[in-house]
């Protein structure tokens, strides 16, 4: 019964500690989104390169000595190369086939069980630990401990995808981005090349593949079925809106508090039942999610 | 300037083209009048790249086609597709960038912009509202201005009078006719018979996904089976009733 009580301090913590992880989860949700937008199938293969990113990070931060900014930069670049590939492997071939979305959802499995069991063949099924980046990890603010990590983790989050929302919002390439997820065949006939794009968008996925990947890793540590908890940015992402990148951001943001509260005021062992009884809630009752438009054709 | 050459075109088993062969000199406004299903859509489309022909050749400038839409932009033909097809979740402004997105002259891509606002006022007063907002015939004036955005030296206009008011249909028109004055060469597909042919040079009649019928605008005004299948008139104790 107690437990049920609001105390206001220990909502204030709840609510910091879901902040935090919602950054991450909105990180993948936005990912997932991009890609999701102009291909309009759920890139399941997403979570291994998060995975992948992850360990990219660890062996830099661990192996190479580096410390957290290169790891970041280097993460996110191998990533963009990683979900660039991915496509290109993957998926370009059924594109140009005009195959239906099943396919690629098929094509983006099969990617992800070779990743994954890859990564237990070679690097190991262990879980590895990132270093230790600060000596005194957590900071108190109004009461309530944050970790160091958690705080820049978040801020990192936010200003990368202020940074995203800016470039398609202002940027030549970005523009065409958001044409060609509403009509890519329109959009070739004004002369983008989809080809282009879509290697753009893949690339730019993975860059926020780097960051979410390594701030799950020194939040859960790196291993390899990691990759699996993008069915929370896939949550995240529908209860926004799939596509839609703000509904993405709000998804996270809202999936990360939400979680976070029930398995402090409930119970843990609830948390992923509770995260998705939400996603099925969402899609038999509004499956354009929160911030997804349905925009119709006039004739 | 355009030649197409016997080209065939199929969806599959369907044949829509059969063996259709059509010229647009430089700076003529050449009309394809047909049905629905006759083809015209198919036509255009193939002609923008994106469509492939199954047998034929088309020429642009003397020189093969190239393949993909997105070249043949860059070759210099631009389409302003049926139903207008604008980026609903795009401003206006937006939907314009998109017609210029092979340039990469700044100032000239905002210099036509304001010259495309001072041809049609609509798009300054609805300049950051989103397309999908729009009435019909304001989205078919963005439509429009979006296909001149890349500077074609061919604009293909699809139907552009399709599901507008008649008062809409005869400012389109106009606005047609302008194009036409300053020099721009157009094929211009429509069921719009009438309208058509009077600012045409030159016409194909498509049926069933062959060119039945050519000549130039004026000459198809005054065919019999023409005004009998697509004018509208009928012809009584031999006067023309409407």
């Amino acid at each position: 019964m107690e437990g049920l009580v609001l105390k206001l301090p220990l909502a204030f913590q709840t609510l910091v500690t879901g902040l935090a992880i919602g950054g991450i989860y909105a990180l993948m949700a936005v990912g997932y989104s991009l890609i999701f937008s102009i291909l309009n199938f759920s890139n399941f293969a997403y979570g291994m390169v998060i995975m992948l990113a992850s360990f990219l990070g660890y062996f830099a931060m661990s192996g190479l000595g580096l410390g957290l900014g290169p790891a970041l930069l280097c993460a996110m670049l191998g990533a963009a190369l990683l979900s660039f590939l991915n496509e290109r492997v993957a998926y370009s071939s059924l594109r140009r086939r005009r195959a239906p979305p099943l396919y690629f959802m098929i094509s983006a499995m099969g990617t992800s069980i070779f990743l994954e069991n890859m990564v237990y063949a070679t690097i190991g099924s262990r879980y590895n630990a990132y270093p230790e980046l600060f000596a005194v990890p957590t900071l108190n603010i109004f009461g309530a401990s944050i970790g160091k990590m958690d705080l820049f983790a978040m801020v990192f989050s936010v200003l990368a995808i202020s940074a995203l929302t800016f470039f398609i919002h202002h940027t030549r390439l970005g523009i065409a981005i958001r044409g060609a997820s509403y009509d890519a065949s329109m959009a070739e006939l004004n002369g983008v090349s989809l080809d282009w794009l879509i290697g753009t968008v893949f690339a730019l996925a993975g860059l926020f593949a780097g960051l979410s990947g390594v701030f799950l890793g020194i939040k859960y540590m790196a291993y390899p079925n990691m990759g699996w908890i993008t069915n929370k940015a896939y949550i995240a992402a529908v209860i926004g809106g799939l596509g839609s990148l703000p509904g993405a951001v709000a998804g996270g943001f809202l999936l990360g508090v939400l979680e976070t509260f029930v398995s402090v005021y409930l119970s843990s062992t609830l948390r992923d039942v509770f995260s998705f009884s939400l996603l099925i809630l969402f899609l038999v009752l509004m499956p354009s999610g929160l911030f997804g438009k349905t925009l119709e054709e006039k004739v | 300037m355009l030649d197409v050459d016997c080209i065939s075109v199929c969806y599959g088993q369907i044949r829509a083209l059969r063996r259709v062969s059509l010229k647009v000199p430089r700076g003529s406004v050449v009309s394809l009048v047909g049905a629905n299903g006759a083809g015209k859509s198919t036509l255009m489309m193939t002609i923008a790249g994106a469509l492939r022909p199954t047998e034929g050749r088309i020429a642009f400038d003397g020189r093969p086609l190239p393949a993909g839409p997105h070249r043949v932009v860059a070759a210099g033909i631009s389409l302003v597709p049926e139903r207008r097809r604008l980026y609903a979740n795009l401003t206006v402004r937006e939907n314009l960038l998109m017609g210029a997105h092979l340039r990469r002259d700044r100032e000239g891509i905002h210099a036509d912009i304001d010259r495309l606002c001072g041809l049609f006022p609509i798009l300054k007063e609805r300049f950051s509202q989103y397309a999908g907002t729009l009435s019909g015939g304001e989205q078919q004036m963005v439509a429009i201005a979006r296909g001149l955005m890349s500077r074609p030296a061919l604009l293909l206009m699809d139907e552009p009078s399709l599901g507008l008011a008649p008062l809409i249909t005869r400012q389109v028109f106009s606005i047609i006719a302008d194009l036409r004055r300053q020099g721009t060469t157009i094929l211009l597909a429509e069921q719009n018979a009438h309208q058509s042919l009077e600012i045409s040079d030159y016409a194909y009649v498509l049926e069933s996904g062959e060119v039945v019928l050519e000549g130039s605008g004026q000459v198809l005004l005054n065919d019999v089976r023409m005004q009998e299948s697509y004018l509208g008139i009928r012809k009584k104790n031999g006067r023309p009733v409407r």
